[in-house]
C-alpha cells in the first residue's frame, strides 16, 4: 500500500523540470520494448481479431463474412476432435509432469552431493523438450524400428509403431511433455528452500511422520509455487505444437489421434488456405486458456496458502 | 470464366509489381514477363521443388549448366520432400515471399492459379517456348483457359515388383499382363508366408490419389465430375478400403502402424526402397529413385485388373509442372530458366525421366538412346499400357484430398470406421472443402 501511495504521489505531483527529464529517459528506454509490443504482438493480435470475421485464403484480400466462422465451429467435427485430444493432453500430462517435478525437487532438496549437476541434468530436457530435434528423436525412439522396440525385442516382446498407432500416439507425446519436468522442478526447488527448516524440526520433535510433514508443512507452504507452476504449465500445454507437428508429420495423425488444437489451427490456416477461420480458432483458444486460468485463480482461493 | 479472370486481374494489380506488369503484357504493351532478359547485372532467382535425393542431385547439375550460359544468374534451390513442401509453399506465398520458380502438382494447380498466385505463362511467350510440347500435355496446365503451368512430363500409376525378393522366396509371379486383384492378394500372401514375415508381400496404398483414381476408373466411375464436384460412388470407395483392410488383416500388407509410418516417411524409407516389401505401387518414373534406394532389381508391372475391365484405370498424369510466381520480380528471367528446363537438350540429358517422360517431343526422341535401364523401363511402361482420358484437374479447394484420404485410410486400417462409413465421410468432407473455396 505504501508503495502504491508513493506512486500516486509521484503521478499527481506537479513535477519540476528534473523529474520531467527522468520520465523522458524512462520512455526512451521503454521505446524498444514498446515498439516491439506494438509491431510484433499487438498489431497481429488486432489483425487476427479482424480476420476472424472474414473469409481469407491468404492470396486474395479477406472478405467480411460476419459470424460464419463462429457458426462453423459448432458443426466442425474435427475441431471438436482436436479439443478432445488437447484436453486429454493437458489434463493428463500437466499433473503427471508436476508430480514428477515436485518429487524430484524434494529428493534433490535433501542436500545431495553434486546437486548442481543433477539439477542441470534434470533441467536440460525442458530446454530441449519443445525443440524439433527432440521431436525427431522421439520419432526414432517410438518408431517401428526404434529404440523402444529394440529394447522390447531383447525381452522377446513384439513392438509396433508406437507413434503411428492411434491408440498409443498421444501417449508418446504425453511422455515427452512429462519428461520436460525440469522447469517446474527448478521453481519447486527454489520454493522448497524458502520453507524454514525449523518447521520440520518442530514437527519431528512432535513425532510427525515424513508423510505428515509433507502434507501439513510442505504442501501448504509450497502451494503458491504449485499454483504458479500449474497455471503456467496448463497455458503452456494448451499451446503445444512442435512435438505433435514433427511426430505426426504435420497431420495430427494417425487418424487424428494427435490433432492438437494448434495443429488443426495451423492446418486450416496454412494447408487449406483458410486463414479467416484459423484466426477465429486462435481467438477461441485464447478464450479457452483465459477461461481455465480464471477457474484456476478462483479455485486457488480454496487451497493456496499465502504465508504473509 | 471471364468473371474470375477480371477479378483476378484487379487483385493482382493490387497485389504486386510482378503481377501487374504481367497483366500489362497481357494487354500487349509489354511488361516485365515479356521484357528483355537481364544478362548484365546480377539476378537472383529462387527455385523450389520436392523430390528424392536423386532428383536433388540432377536438378543441382542442371542449375550449374544454366549458370554457365547465364553467368549473371544466381539460382537458389529450395528442395524438400513431398510431405513438407506444400505447407512451406503456402506459408511463403502468404508471406508474399514465394519462390520465383515453383514445381507444381496437379492437385494444387487450380488452388494456386484460381487465387492469382501464378503467372500466366502466355505473357512470357517471348522467352518460354512451348511449340515442341504436345498440346494434350499443355492442356493439362491450363486453368480457365490460361497456361498457368507447363507439365514437365508424363507419368502413369503402376505397380513395382522386387525381382530379387521374388526369386529369393521362390514365388512365381502370375502373368502381370492379365492379373487380377485376387492374384495380387494371393501372390502377396505367398511372399509374406515364405519369408516368415521378414518381407511383406504388398506395400499398402491408400495415401495417394492415383490409387483411388485407378480403382474408380476401372469400374467406370471417376473421383470428380467435369464441373468439379465429388462424384465417387460411396459403394466403390467402400470396396477400395475393404480391399486394403483385407490385405492388412491377412498379413499380405504390413500391420497398420508400419504402413502408416512408411507412408509418412520419404520415398527412400518406404518398404520398396528398403527391400522389406516385394510389391508396391508407384508412379512409373519413380522407378529410378526406388531402384537407387533399394539396390535390388525392381521392375514395373501393370496394375491388376486392367485386362478385365472395359474402361482402363490407367491414365497419363502430368507428373508435375513448372510454374512461376505471379509476384516474381524477375518473371522474364524466370521464364528463361523454365525454358531451359523444358526445351534445352543439355537439361534434358541430365533430368532424363526423373520428372516424367518429357512432354517435349524433340527432347524425348533425342533422349531414348541415353536412358539408363530404369529410365527406359519407365518410358516403355508408358507405351505399353492402355489408358483412358486423364481425370479432371483437382478442383480449387480439394488440394487437401491426400490428407483427407490418408486419415480415412488410417481409420479403416485401425478399424475405427467401416469402409462404408469411411466412404461416406470422405465424400462429405471433400465436398465441403470444395464448396468452401
Amino acid at each position: 500500500m505504501s508503495a502504491l501511495g508513493e506512486l500516486q504521489r509521484l503521478g499527481t505531483s506537479k513535477g519540476g523540470p528534473p523529474r520531467k527529464r527522468d520520465n523522458k529517459a524512462a520512455f526512451l528506454f521503454l521505446l524498444p520494448w514498446f515498439a516491439g509490443l506494438l509491431l510484433i504482438t499487438a498489431g497481429p493480435i488486432v489483425a487476427s481479431l479482424a480476420l476472424s470475421f472474414t473469409d481469407y485464403n491468404l492470396i486474395q484480400p479477406p472478405e467480411f463474412n460476419g459470424l460464419d466462422n463462429i457458426n462453423r465451429m459448432f458443426s466442425d467435427e474435427r475441431l471438436h476432435r482436436s479439443l478432445g485430444v488437447t484436453f486429454i493432453y493437458v489434463f493428463v500430462s500437466v499433473p503427471l509432469q508436476l508430480i514428477a517435478a515436485l518429487g524430484l525437487a524434494i529428493l534433490l532438496d535433501r542436500g545431495l552431493r553434486g546437486l548442481a549437476f543433477y539439477r542441470s541434468a534434470f533441467y536440460l530436457p525442458s530446454l530441449l523438450g519443445s525443440s524439433v530435434a527432440i521431436a525427431v528423436l522421439w520419432r526414432q525412439i517410438f518408431g517401428a524400428e526404434g529404440l523402444l522396440n529394440q529394447i522390447l525385442g531383447i525381452f522377446g516382446i513384439a513392438g509396433k509403431g508406437w507413434i503411428s498407432d492411434p491408440d498409443t500416439a498421444l501417449s508418446t507425446l504425453i511422455v515427452l511433455n512429462v519428461w520436460t519436468f525440469g522447469a517446474p522442478m527448478v521453481i519447486f526447488l527454489a520454493g522448497l528452500r524458502q520453507i524454514p527448516v525449523m518447521y520440520y524440526e518442530a514437527a519431528s520433535v512432535d513425532g510427525a511422520s515424513r508423510w505428515t510433514q509433507f502434507r501439513k508443512i510442505t504442501v501448504p507452504l509450497l502451494s503458491p509455487i504449485i499454483f504458479f507452476n500449474l497455471v503456467l504449465q496448463i497455458i503452456h500445454a494448451f499451446q503445444s505444437f512442435t512435438q505433435a507437428f514433427v511426430v505426426s508429420g504435420g497431420t495430427g495423425g494417425p487418424s487424428d489421434s494427435t490433432l492438437f488444437y494448434t495443429l488443426y489451427l495451423y492446418e486450416r490456416g496454412f494447408s487449406r488456405f483458410d486463414m479467416g477461420y484459423a484466426s477465429a480458432l486462435a481467438w477461441l483458444l485464447l478464450i479457452i486458456i483465459a477461461g481455465f486460468t480464471a477457474i484456476n485463480f478462483w479455485a486457488a482461493k480454496r487451497w493456496v496458502f499465502y504465508d504473509d | 470464366m471471364s468473371n474470375g479472370i477480371s477479378r483476378r486481374n484487379v487483385l493482382s494489380i493490387a497485389a504486386g509489381v510482378g503481377a501487374a506488369s504481367a497483366l500489362a503484357a497481357c494487354g500487349g504493351s509489354g511488361g516485365d514477363a515479356a521484357a528483355a532478359v537481364n544478362t548484365e547485372t546480377p539476378v537472383t532467382l529462387r527455385f523450389t521443388w520436392w523430390g528424392s535425393d536423386a532428383r536433388h542431385k540432377r536438378t543441382a547439375q542442371v542449375i550449374e549448366l544454366f549458370k554457365s550460359k547465364y553467368p549473371n544468374f544466381t539460382i537458389n534451390g529450395e528442395f524438400k520432400d513431398w510431405n513438407g513442401y506444400w505447407d512451406s509453399l503456402a506459408t511463403t506465398v502468404a508471406a508474399n515471399d514465394a519462390p520465383d520458380i515453383i514445381q507444381m502438382d496437379e492437385m494444387y494447380l487450380a488452388s494456386y492459379a484460381e487465387r492469382g498466385a501464378l503467372l500466366d505463362l502466355g505473357t512470357a511467350s517471348n522467352h518460354l517456348k512451348t511449340a515442341d510440347i504436345e498440346s494434350t500435355a499443355l492442356d493439362t496446365g491450363k486453368v480457365d483457359g490460361k497456361q498457368y503451368a507447363i507439365p514437365t512430363g508424363l507419368t502413369a500409376y503402376s505397380f513395382v515388383v522386387n525381382e530379387d525378393l521374388i526369386k529369393q522366396y521362390n514365388v512365381t509371379l502370375p502373368d502381370t499382363e492379365t492379373w487380377s486383384w485376387e492374384d495380387l492378394r494371393a501372390v502377396g500372401d505367398q511372399i509374406s508366408k515364405a519369408s516368415g514375415g521378414k518381407v511383406i508381400g504388398v506395400q499398402s496404398w491408400g495415401f495417394d490419389t492415383g490409387s483411388v483414381n485407378v480403382w474408380l476408373r476401372q469400374q467406370g466411375a471417376s473421383l470428380y465430375s467435369p464441373d468439379g464436384k465429388v462424384a465417387a460412388p460411396p459403394a466403390l470407395l467402400a470396396g477400395y478400403w475393404q480391399y486394403l483392410l483385407d490385405l492388412a488383416k491377412a498379413g499380405v500388407s504390413p500391420q497398420p502402424s508400419i504402413t502408416i509410418e512408411r507412408a509418412a516417411a520419404a520415398l527412400d524409407q518406404s518398404g520398396m526402397a528398403t527391400n522389406t516389401t516385394a510389391i508396391g505401387t508407384a508412379w512409373n518414373t519413380q522407378l529410378t529413385s526406388y531402384q537407387a534406394a533399394s539396390g535390388q532389381n525392381l521392375r514395373l508391372i501393370k496394375i491388376p485388373g486392367e485386362s478385365k475391365v472395359g474402361t482402363p484405370g490407367a491414365y497419363y498424369k502430368p507428373s508435375m509442372y513448372w510454374s512461376i510466381s505471379s509476384r516474381s520480380k524477375h518473371p522474364a528471367e524466370a521464364a528463361v530458366f523454365v525454358d531451359f528446363l523444358l526445351n534445352s537438350q543439355e537439361a534434358g540429358d541430365v533430368l532424363l525421366t526423373d520428372r516424367g517422360v518429357p512432354g517435349n517431343k524433340t527432347i524425348r526422341a533425342a533422349l531414348a538412346p541415353k536412358l539408363t535401364a530404369t529410365d527406359k523401363a519407365a518410358a516403355d511402361y508408358l507405351d505399353a499400357i492402355k489408358v483412358g482420358p486423364a481425370p479432371r484437374v483437382t478442383p480449387n479447394g480439394a488440394s487437401g484430398i491426400e490428407a483427407i484420404l490418408k486419415r480415412h485410410s488410417e481409420e479403416v486400417l485401425f478399424e475405427r470406421k467401416t469402409p462404408q462409413a469411411a466412404a461416406e465421410s470422405f465424400i462429405k468432407e471433400l465436398q465441403t472443402e470444395i464448396d468452401a473455396a
